[in-house]
C-alpha cells in the first residue's frame, strides 16, 4: 500500500511517499515540489549583489546562507592570491549572529513541532505552546540586530569583515540578551540552572526535573523514540568553526573531512516531481546538525546518550536540546573578550577585478551549508548551493537509502512522521 | 530727470568696477577709482558694498548666477548633447568678447587672488550656480548615455579648462583667428574627449 | 447565544513563491500571541493551527482576512491545488487581502526566476496586473523584504477596530510608507554635510555616496519602528536596499549609481538642481568633528 503524506509546519512544504508492508514502512520517498530558481537568479548579478540575495533563499538561515556567500567570495579572493585575515573583532561577532541565529531555530523547532508532534505519539500531556518558541527566538533575533541591524535577512556581513562598528554599549546590549535567553531557557524549558543541565551525567537526571524538557524527554521515552529512527551512526560536520569540529564522525570516532568529497546527485522520487537533489560524502550518506556537531566535540551528555540510544530519534532530539545550552554558554564567552578597537573590515580589491571560483562552508542549524561560486570580473558566472536537508532528507533508491529514509523503515507511519521531522526539515532551503 | 533706481546704481557700479578690475588690476583698483567712474561719492559706494572684498565677492555671485542662467536654458533646451556642447562653448566665447571683463575677473581675479575670497566663497560657494548646471549637464548626459561617466572634476576640467585657456589665448592676441571660428572644432574635440565609446 | 469566537474574524495565511522571511519577521511580533488571540486563525503555515492545508484546499471555508505570502506563480500549486483556485475562492469573500512582503506586493526577489510569468499579487513591479484586478479594492500591499512585524500588527489592529487604511499609489499603507528610510537615520549628520563613509564597517560616514544606500529613495519606516527593536540596516552600516520599492532587487546593490560622480538618483521629490547646489555648498565646509572618528580608543578594551 503507498500513502501520501503532506508535511507541513517545516519551512516549506514537503510529502513523503510510504510504502507500506504489514503495518510498517517498507520504504519511502520524499518529495519537495516548490522550486524557485535562486542559482539562476544570481548568474550574471555582481558578486557582492549575492550578499543580499542569498539571504533570501531561507527565512528561518538566511544569516548562514549570508555567511556562506561571504566566505565563498573571501575563498575567491584567497584563491586568486589575494592574501588577508579577518580581524579577531569580526569573526568573533560573525560567529555570534550565527550561533545566535541557530538558537532561534532550535527554540522554534522545540516549540512549534517537536513538541506538537511527541504529543500525537503519547498520553503524556503535553503542552500546546508553539509561540513560547517564537518569543525566546525574537529574543536571539534581537541580538543579531544589535549588530546585523536586522533578522530575518540582514546582510551586515561582507567580504572582508562585517559593516557595523559596535561599541562597548552594543557588546553590553548583545550580552544582556544572551543573559535573558539563558534565564528564559533555564526558567521555562529546563527548570534548572544552565550550568547544572550542561553538566549533567545521565539521563537519570530528567527524572528530578519538571519543565518542558523532562515533559519532552519523558515523552520520547514513552513513544519508544529512543528505540527508533537510527540512520547510519555516522555524521557530517563541514563548517569551521570554534564551536563544533569539522569531521566525519564513524559511531564516535572522529576524521578529517575535505569539501572536494561532496557530490550532489539526482532524488529518487517515482510518484511526484521534486526539486531536490541529495547531497553525499565519499558517496555516502551521513547525517548532520546538532547530533553530529554534538558527536564532533565529545559534549559529554551527548557521548552518554549515544552510548545508550545511539543516533534514535531520542539522541537527534536531546543533542538539539543540548546544544542550545551549549552554544548559548558559548556566545557569551564570544562576547566576553572583543577587542572594540579592532578593525571592522580588512579592505579587499574591487570586486570587478575579482575573476576566480570560491566555496563557503558554513554549519547552519541543520549542518553543512555549502555555496560554490564561479566569478569573473565580479560578475557571478555560476553559483552552487548545497543544503544540509540535501545530506538528512534525501530521497533514494532502497539499494542506498537515505538518513532519513534509513531511519523511518520499520516504523509505524505516525512514528515515520514524527522521526522525519527530527531532523527538523527545511523545504525552502532544500529547493532554492 | 528720471530717478536711478538702487538696483541700476548697483549694477552700474558691477559694470564700472568689472571693467576697472580687468583693465588695471584689482588690487590696484581703489573704491575711489570706482566711485568715480560710476559718478558718485565714496560715502555713497558704501552705502551698496561695505568693502572691496565684499564687492568682489558679489561681482563673482553675478557673473556665476550669469552663466548659470545661460548654461541653465541649454540644459532645459530640447538639443542633443553633443549641440549643447557647441551652445556652452559658443555662449562663453560671445561673452568673452562682448564682455571680456566678465570673463577676466573669473579667470583673473577670482582664480589668482584666492586670499580674497577665503571667507564666505570657500570651494565653489560663490559660483555654484554655474557649476551646478555644469553638473546637470554632465548628469543628463551620461543619463541619456551620451557621455562616459567619469570623476566629475576629470570632465569638468576638460570642459572649463580648455575654454579658459582658449579665451586666455584670445585675450593675449596669440590666436590667429577670430575666437568665432574656433567653436566647431573645439566643441567636437569637447564631445570627442567626453562621449561615450 | 454567538459564542465570543464566532464574533473573532476569520484569518487565513497563504504562501505562493516564498522564503517565508515574512513569516519568521511576523514572528518576532512580541505581543504575537495577545494579537493572535484576537482573531480565529484558520491557517497559518508556521505552526498547527485549527484547519490542516490538506482541509485549507478543498475550498469548503471562508475567511475575513487573507494574508499571501510570496509571489504569485499561476502555475504554482498547494497541496496538489492551483494556487489561483485556492486565492479566487478566498479573496471572493474576504473583507481584506493582505499582500504580505515586496514578493506578494511587486513579484520582488522570486519574480526574477520568471520574470514572465511570476508577479505580485495585485501588481507586476509597479504595474496594476489582471488576474485579481477584482478585489482590487480589498487589497493592502505591505512591501519590504521581509515586512516589519509591527506593520503587519498595526494593518491587523486597524482592521480590528474597523478604521479605514489609506493608501498610497501602490496600496501601501501611507502610515507606513510615507517616510522614507533615511527619517531616523542615525547618519544623517552626515548626509547633510556630504561626507560619505570612507569605507565599510565604520559608525562615521553617510553610505548614499558611495555604498549604494537607497533610504532618501526608499519608503519605509525602517529607521522609525526599529527592527527587532533595536537598530536598522543603516545604523549598522549596511546600506538600504530599497526592499520595500517595486523595484527591488535592483543591479549592484552595494554602489551608487553616478554620473560623472553626480549620484544618478537622489532623494525623493528634490529637484536635481536644488540638490547639486544644495551639496555642492556643503561639500565646501569641513566640519572637523564629523570627519574624524567619533571614539578614538586609546587603550584597547
Amino acid at each position: 500500500m503507498i500513502t501520501k503524506q503532506i508535511l507541513e509546519n517545516i519551512e516549506g512544504e514537503a510529502s513523503v511517499h510510504f510504502k507500506i508492508k504489514d503495518g510498517l514502512v517498507d520504504f519511502s520517498t520524499i518529495s519537495f515540489p516548490h522550486f524557485r530558481g535562486i542559482e539562476t537568479i544570481l548568474e550574471g548579478k555582481n558578486i557582492l549583489d549575492a550578499l543580499v540575495i542569498t539571504p533570501r533563499v531561507c527565512g528561518i538561515c538566511g544569516h548562514a546562507h549570508l555567511m556562506a556567500t561571504t566566505r565563498a567570495i573571501e575563498d575567491a579572493y584567497k584563491n586568486m592570491g589575494v592574501d588577508f585575515s579577518l580581524s579577531d573583532k569580526s569573526k568573533k561577532i560573525r560567529e555570534f549572529t550565527l550561533i545566535m541565529e541557530t538558537i532561534q531555530n532550535h527554540f522554534k523547532w522545540l516549540y512549534m513541532v517537536m513538541m506538537p508532534e511527541i504529543a500525537k505519539l503519547t498520553t503524556n500531556e503535553i503542552p500546546y505552546k508553539p509561540l513560547k518558541g517564537a518569543f525566546a527566538s525574537s529574543i536571539a533575533s534581537k541580538a543579531i540586530a544589535v549588530f546585523g541591524g536586522q533578522w530575518p535577512h540582514s546582510s551586515y556581513m561582507i567580504p572582508g569583515g562585517i559593516t557595523c562598528d559596535p561599541t562597548n554599549i552594543d557588546i553590553i546590549k548583545a550580552q544582556s540578551y544572551v543573559e535573558e535567553l539563558i534565564e528564559f531557557f533555564q526558567k521555562e524549558s529546563l527548570g534548572i540552572e544552565l550550568e547544572k543541565f550542561l553538566s549533567m551525567q545521565t539521563c537519570k537526571e530528567f527524572n528530578e526535573l519538571d519543565s518542558d524538557i523532562s515533559i519532552l524527554e519523558r515523552a520520547l521515552i514513552s513513544a519508544d523514540m529512543q528505540n527508533k529512527g537510527f540512520a547510519y551512526d555516522r555524521f557530517l560536520i563541514m563548517g569551521e568553526h570554534n564551536f563544533t569540529k569539522a569531521s566525519k564522525v564513524n559511531h564516535t570516532r572522529v576524521f578529517s573531512v575535505d569539501s572536494k568529497y561532496i557530490s550532489v546527485v539526482n532524488s529518487y522520487s517515482p510518484r511526484e516531481i521534486t526539486y531536490a537533489k541529495n547531497a553525499l560524502y565519499k558517496d555516502d550518506y551521513y547525517e548532520t546538525g546538532s547530533l553530529a556537531r554534538m558527536m564532533s566535540i565529545s559534549f559529554p551528555m551527548v557521548r552518554n546518550i549515544h552510548r545508550r540510544y545511539k543516533d534514535s530519534a531520542y539522541s537527534r532530539v536531546m543533542a538539539r536540546v543540548f546544544e542550545i545550552g551549549y552554544l548559548l554558554n558559548h556566545s557569551l564567552k564570544l562576547l566576553d573578550n572583543i577587542s572594540i578597537s579592532e578593525d571592522s573590515i580588512i579592505s579587499l580589491p574591487d570586486v570587478k577585478n575579482l575573476t576566480s571560483t570560491g566555496i563557503g562552508i558554513v554549519e547552519a542549524p541543520r549542518g553543512p551549508l555549502i555555496h560554490k561560486v564561479e566569478v569573473e570580473q565580479g560578475i557571478i558566472k555560476n553559483y552552487t548551493i548545497i543544503t544540509p536537508t540535501q545530506f538528512n532528507i534525501g530521497s533514494s533508491t532502497p539499494t542506498k537509502l537515505t538518513p532519513v529514509q534509513l531511519s523511518m523503515k520499520a516504523t509505524t507511519q505516525k512514528e515515520a512522521l514524527f522521526i522525519f521531522r527530527t531532523f527538523d526539515v527545511c523545504s525552502v532551503c532544500t529547493t532554492h | 530727470m528720471a530717478r536711478i533706481s538702487k538696483e541700476e546704481r548697483k549694477n552700474s557700479i558691477i559694470s564700472a568696477s568689472l571693467q576697472l578690475f580687468s583693465e588695471r588690476g584689482f588690487y590696484i583698483t581703489t573704491i575711489p577709482d570706482i566711485a568715480s567712474k560710476v559718478g558718485m561719492s565714496v560715502g555713497n559706494f558704501y552705502n551698496y558694498f561695505t568693502s572691496k572684498d565684499i564687492l568682489a565677492k558679489e561681482l563673482l555671485l553675478y557673473i556665476a548666477d550669469y552663466l548659470g542662467q545661460e548654461i541653465k536654458k541649454i540644459n532645459e533646451s530640447n538639443l542633443t548633447t553633443e549641440e549643447k556642447i557647441y551652445e556652452i562653448v559658443s555662449m562663453y566665447f560671445n561673452l568673452a568678447q562682448k564682455k571680456p571683463e566678465m570673463i577676466e575677473y573669473f579667470l583673473r581675479v577670482y582664480l589668482s587672488n584666492r586670499e580674497v575670497f577665503k571667507d564666505g566663497c570657500e570651494g565653489m560657494v560663490c559660483v555654484s550656480s554655474f557649476v551646478t548646471e555644469m553638473m546637470i549637464f554632465f548628469d543628463d548626459g551620461v543619463s541619456n548615455g551620451d557621455l562616459h561617466s567619469q570623476d566629475f572634476f576629470s570632465a569638468f576640467g576638460l570642459f572649463m579648462g580648455y575654454l579658459g585657456g582658449m579665451v586666455f589665448l584670445f585675450g593675449e592676441k596669440i590666436l590667429p583667428e577670430p575666437l568665432e571660428n574656433y567653436k566647431s572644432s573645439i566643441s567636437l574635440n569637447i564631445y570627442n574627449a567626453l562621449k561615450t565609446r | 447565544m454567538p459564542s465570543k469566537q464566532d464574533n473573532k474574524l476569520k484569518l487565513l495565511w497563504l504562501q505562493g513563491v516564498t522564503c517565508n522571511g515574512n513569516t519568521h519577521s511576523f514572528l518576532n511580533l512580541q505581543n504575537i500571541e495577545q494579537l493572535l488571540n484576537k482573531f480565529e486563525i484558520l491557517y497559518i503555515p508556521a505552526f498547527s493551527t485549527n484547519y490542516t492545508i490538506d482541509k485549507i484546499v478543498k475550498c469548503s471555508l471562508d475567511c475575513d482576512i487573507l494574508i499571501f505570502e510570496g509571489a504569485y506563480d499561476p502555475f504554482m500549486k498547494r497541496a496538489g491545488v492551483n494556487l489561483k483556485e485556492l486565492l479566487f475562492h478566498y479573496m471572493k469573500d474576504s473583507k481584506q487581502i493582505i499582500a504580505l512582503g515586496s514578493c506578494a506586493s511587486f513579484g520582488g526577489v522570486f519574480k526574477e526566476s520568471a520574470p514572465d510569468r511570476i508577479t505580485g499579487l495585485l501588481f507586476n513591479e509597479n504595474t496594476l496586473t489582471t488576474t485579481f484586478l477584482d478585489y482590487k479594492d480589498k487589497i493592502i500591499n505591505l512591501s519590504g523584504c521581509p515586512i516589519h512585524p509591527e506593520w503587519l500588527a498595526y494593518v491587523l489592529n486597524m482592521l480590528l477596530k474597523n478604521i479605514n487604511i489609506e493608501l498610497d499609489d501602490l496600496y501601501r499603507p501611507i502610515e507606513l510608507y510615507s517616510t522614507l528610510a533615511h527619517h531616523g537615520c542615525t547618519r544623517n549628520e552626515y548626509f547633510e554635510w556630504k561626507i560619505d563613509a570612507k569605507k565599510f564597517g565604520l559608525k562615521e560616514g553617510c553610505l548614499f555616496y558611495k555604498q549604494g544606500c537607497r533610504a532618501p529613495m526608499t519608503h519605509s519606516s525602517c529607521n522609525k519602528i526599529l527592527w527587532n527593536d533595536e537598530s536598522s540596516k543603516t545604523r549598522v552600516g549596511t546600506p538600504c536596499f530599497g526592499c520595500t520599492e517595486p523595484d527591488f532587487p535592483r543591479d549592484n546593490l552595494f554602489q551608487t549609481k553616478t554620473n560623472m560622480s553626480i549620484p544618478q538618483d537622489i532623494p525623493v521629490g528634490v529637484p536635481k538642481r536644488s540638490y547639486l547646489t544644495m551639496a555642492g555648498i556643503a561639500k565646501t565646509f569641513h566640519i572637523k568633528r564629523l570627519e574624524g572618528k567619533l571614539i578614538d580608543y586609546k587603550t584597547d578594551s
